[in-house]
């Protein structure tokens, strides 16, 4: 009983020291990304490419101009279901095969939208002024 | 019965806690040496990977100390050696699978997985005939691929936070899994003596292998 309880008091600090020098926990989201990217307007057409850092689109933050079209291209970084790429709010859901390839819409109302890949795995924020 | 079962845990003969002590030990001890010679030059090693190499130290100290009291009783029922194959071989292929998934991405986390989650879940499942090993293999299988896939789609999404509720989760199934085992073995005769050199040997291994895995090995685009 009592060697039981020295092994049990023995697991726990190990643990409690171990927990103290690996625990690198940073509390809410892993990972945040708030770089805001703006569009460059082109003949009309406010064109933004997104990439990847941190596992996330980049920037994940886009400020656009309401009732102006929209282009957005994912350059080559950007792999795997996050080039299916999908904004809920407006409509919006393309598998974008190439960096040329792109989605464009028209945001015909104010706000903060989501946008995201098919899986939810990739997710940022669309402003609409 | 589960008083009876705490009772054991801390009685004299029970060499539960003392084969969870020791393979912690081997752990930390092999983390220690290898952060001493290598880890500790690599930038950002405590907050990027501190976490996953706790948890897969101490996913560790609850699979192995288990495998003793199989080791030791060789031989089960069907239904007892089956479930004794898939709680190993599901934990033991999803929780690695997890850790590594999130560190190098899901090819090399279900490979990791599916290896670990096989091996252990076949040796386990032995202890009842093919059944258990079938069974093990499949669970280990299983998870392996689950384990990966599961880091990789909540990359941005607590990932952290998670990786610690599920360990705690898959504990609590391997201390139902050590109950059944007791329940299962208090009448019966041990068929071997075992000694914990095979677990100190398997704690070293794995958990250098794992974080070495972690921070040197193959990472998928998505990490690069």
């Amino acid at each position: 009983m009592t060697s039981s309880k020295t092994y049990l008091a023995g697991i726990i600090l190990i643990i409690i020291v171990g927990a103290y020098f690996l625990f690198g926990f940073n509390s809410g989201k892993d990972k945040s990304i708030d770089e805001i990217g703006n569009p460059i307007n082109e003949g009309g057409i406010q064109k933004i490419t997104l990439g990847v850092k941190d596992y996330n689109y980049y920037p994940n933050t886009i400020k656009v101009k309401a009732n102006s079209p929209v282009r957005i291209y994912l350059d080559s970084t950007v792999q795997g279901c996050l080039r299916d790429f999908t904004i809920r709010s407006f409509n919006v859901r393309k598998y974008l095969r190439t960096p040329q390839e792109y989605v464009e819409f028209t945001p015909d109302k104010k706000g903060t939208f989501g946008f995201a890949c098919s899986m939810g795995m990739g997710t940022g924020t669309l402003i609409v002024e | 019965m589960f008083n009876e079962f705490t009772k054991w845990l801390f009685d004299k003969d029970s060499k539960l806690l003392k084969s969870i002590f020791i393979s912690l030990l081997a752990s930390f001890i092999t983390l220690g040496v290898l952060y001493y010679f290598k880890l500790r030059y690599i930038e950002d090693f405590i907050p990027k990977y501190g976490l996953y190499a706790l948890l897969i130290i101490l996913t560790y100290s609850i699979i192995l100390p288990s495998m003793n009291y199989v080791r030791a009783y060789r031989e089960f029922a069907c239904m007892s050696g089956m479930m004794i194959g898939m709680t190993m071989g599901m934990i033991a292929g999803f929780l690695p699978g997890l850790y590594i998934g999130a560190n190098n991405g899901m090819f090399w986390g279900s490979i990791f997985g599916m290896a670990s989650g096989i091996l252990f879940g076949a040796w386990n499942g032995k202890c009842c005939g093919i059944m258990g090993v079938m069974e093990g293999i499949m669970a280990g299988f299983m998870g392996g691929l689950m384990g990966a896939m599961t880091a990789v789609m909540m990359l941005n999404d607590n990932l952290k936070a998670a990786s610690i509720i599920i360990f705690i989760i898959s504990g609590s199934i391997m201390i139902g899994l050590n109950y059944m085992i007791y329940k299962e073995t208090r009448q019966m005769e041990k068929k071997a003596e075992t000694d914990d050199a095979i677990n100190i040997f398997l704690s070293i291994m794995l958990t250098g292998l794992s974080i070495w895995l972690m921070v040197f090995g193959p990472k998928s685009v998505l990490f690069q």
